[in-house]
């Protein structure tokens, strides 16, 4: 227990090396995700070259990573604190369901809908932190029962597949941008935001939660405030996967939420960030979502049913919590 | 006895929770007439087994602090494997039964074992087991479809013995069962020692570890169980059709009075739980909402009864 507390609390007096230099040993299974990127890249190519560098190959692979990556990110931030987010499921089927059927054609009228829903988005996550942070309840409960409630919202609002997305904001998130597909320039910014958020006091704080609440406390961290960030946080970067999403599929889904939740925890436990808090990486959590999305096209070019994914996601997430668990109890009793 | 009136007094949450069953269908015969019919309640009651069914193995994950969300793919794929396997032919089920419960028995020893041996928290263990079991049932079944159930589960489900439900029958030695196991035997004291306090029950040289394991293990077989009851139910199976009991079972056990912080609580109020979703999930029908008002009413119920158990601990 006392030495993660120790690397959690010194690592902030320590000189700064410049970010993604500050590495130690500790490290390693964060650097694992890009390992695995390699790796499955590798292997597809191998096997099928064209479904990673045949045309449109790339933005269509890019697109389905913007949205988990999105929500991976946000899981990121709370798992850290020793959280979990189910609730991100229910959110994004609720916003995917009103931008389907609340949304105007095109203009600044589209705009303002839009950030009314981001706006929902983080008064959903910061009912979220209040709740875990006021109340003692264990994440875990808050979020399945707030996920029960938004994706209830979602069916109210939109009871079957469908509804109409406005052009102005299929045009506004699809296809390309000074010749890059917007989806590469959407996960190169999110890369750009953590380098720009990980020496933050916020994600030093996030951290410090993480390792030892009650030493956190003790150190003046806010811990409530810093949770209810860190919700907020998710939730926002939710509600602009789902925004994503319904421009991608032109459609909005009633439960099309769901399949983040585990996506999103595989995504973050791949890239390395400990299921018991106090350490983690967004960006490793993003190329562990790229890793985890992989598998789909491993499970193509090997000619198998689709339904092999289903297994394969569950199994590799099960795998790699083991591991991920395994080795942080080694390291805490040795 | 008196270790169950002890036990049930420690846990007054859980006379709140049947004094609200007995509210909510008393606000149910007031909006309808048929509502207190024997046909009616009987409907209400079965509906309502199949939550306490897999309630049981929920109850005892969440005495120990943990939970399981495996439960709608081990219920669906012991419901489709079964009519799958069995062609409509009952004599079949000899085999195909304990075949379906010993899936669920591995699946829950996997589970059990990543949750205590490998120390993977609950949530994330179960919910990537709900999708290793729904991904084979997919591949096994091609699309996890279908109808035709063995005709003797139908009239398992829906018929009488002694012109009382058989299902409703079972229920009752179910729960009769889960009372003594959790109020008079060693295992039952020894999982509320581990739920309450693990360092304290590890000191007192009960085996934690092995401890965690057996609520999962419960909860797998019971799941799979309760697959074959929901499939003589629905007169089908498909792969979604235990979704509804992700929530539905983890809410019956919160609401009964069982703390998820481990430790406290009783089937006794689980059944209770089971029954007050079910009679919410009629009044809402009385009133003509669906599916939405269900889901976001079983939401808010979730944290105001554990809200309510949280102010007890605090107390303390």
């Amino acid at each position: 227990m006392i030495p993660t507390t120790g690397v959690a609390i010194r690592s902030e007096g320590r000189r700064r090396l410049p970010v993604g230099l500050r590495l130690t040993w500790r490290d390693v299974p964060l650097l694992m995700p890009y390992l695995y990127v390699l790796a499955l890249g590798t292997a597809v190519f191998v096997l099928e070259p064209r479904l990673i560098d045949g045309p449109g190959a790339v933005d269509a692979r890019f697109s389905l990573i913007v949205p988990l990556a999105l929500v991976a990110f946000g899981q990121t931030l709370v798992i850290v604190t020793r959280g979990v987010d189910l609730s991100v499921g229910g959110l994004i089927s609720m916003a995917s369901a009103l931008l389907a059927t609340h949304l105007n054609e095109s203009g600044p009228l589209l705009v303002l809908e839009a950030l009314a829903v981001l706006a929902a988005g983080v008064v959903v996550g910061v009912l979220n932190g209040l709740l875990i942070s006021r109340t003692r309840i264990q994440p875990f409960i808050v979020t399945l029962a707030t996920w029960s409630i938004w994706g209830g919202v979602a069916y109210a609002i939109l009871p079957i597949e469908g509804g109409k997305v406005s052009p102005g904001l299929i045009s506004a998130l699809t296809g390309p941008l000074l010749g890059i597909p917007k989806s590469v320039l959407a996960v190169a910014l999110l890369f750009l935001v953590w380098i720009w958020l990980r020496p933050s006091r916020f994600v030093a704080d996030l951290i410090a939660i993480g390792s030892d609440e009650d030493r956190a406390r003790l150190l003046g961290v806010r811990i409530g405030l810093r949770k209810i960030e860190a919700y907020a946080l998710c939730a926002l970067l939710a509600s602009l996967a789902a925004l994503w999403v319904t421009a991608q599929t032109q459609a909005g889904a009633p439960s099309g939420g769901d399949q983040f939740i585990l996506n999103s925890i595989a995504a973050v436990v791949l890239g390395g960030t400990s299921i018991f808090g106090g350490k983690g990486s967004a960006a490793s959590s993003i190329a562990g979502a790229v890793a985890f999305l992989m598998i789909p096209d491993l499970v193509f070019t090997l000619n198998l049913t689709s339904f092999w994914s289903v297994f394969f996601q569950g199994f590799i997430l099960i795998v790699a919590v083991t591991f991920n668990s395994l080795v942080q109890l080694r390291t805490r009793t040795a | 006895m008196l270790a169950l009136w002890i036990g049930l007094r420690r846990n007054s949450p859980i006379a709140l929770a049947w004094g609200v069953a007995a509210l909510l269908f008393l606000i149910g015969t007031i909006q309808a007439s048929g509502f207190a019919s024997y046909a009616h309640t009987r409907t209400v009651l079965i509906t309502a087994s199949f939550i306490g069914f897999v309630g049981v193995g929920q109850t005892l994950c969440m005495l120990t602090g943990g939970i399981d969300l495996s439960i709608p793919a081990n219920l669906a794929g012991a419901a489709v494997l079964t009519a799958f396997l069995a062609e409509g032919h009952s004599s079949r089920l000899w085999w195909i039964v304990p075949l379906i419960v010993g899936f669920g028995i591995v699946v829950g020893l996997a589970n059990g074992i990543g949750v205590a041996y490998a120390g993977v928290p609950p949530i994330i263990m179960t919910l990537g087991m709900n999708s290793v079991i729904q991904g084979l049932l997919l591949i096994y079944t091609h699309g996890g479809f279908a109808s035709a159930p063995p005709k003797s589960l139908v009239d398992l489900v829906n018929g009488n013995t002694a012109s009382l439900s058989t299902d409703l029958l079972i229920w009752i030695a179910v729960a009769g069962f889960a009372t003594v196991a959790l109020t008079w035997s060693v295992f039952g004291r020894k999982l509320y020692a581990v739920g309450t306090n693990p360092l304290a029950a590890f000191l007192a040289g009960v085996n934690v570890k092995r401890v965690l394991v057996v609520p999962y293990v419960v909860s797998g077989a019971g799941a799979a169980l309760t697959g074959l009851l929901v499939l003589g139910f629905l007169g089908q199976a498909f792969v979604n059709m235990g979704d509804e009991y992700l929530f539905s079972s983890a809410i019956a056990v919160a609401v009964g009075g069982t703390s998820i912080l481990g430790g406290r609580g009783h089937y006794v109020g689980t059944v209770a739980g089971a029954i007050i979703l079910t009679l919410i999930a009629a009044n809402l029908n009385l009133l003509s909402l669906g599916t939405s008002a269900v889901q976001i009413s079983y939401g808010l119920i979730l944290l105001g009864a554990v809200f309510i158990s949280t102010l007890r601990v605090n107390r303390r």
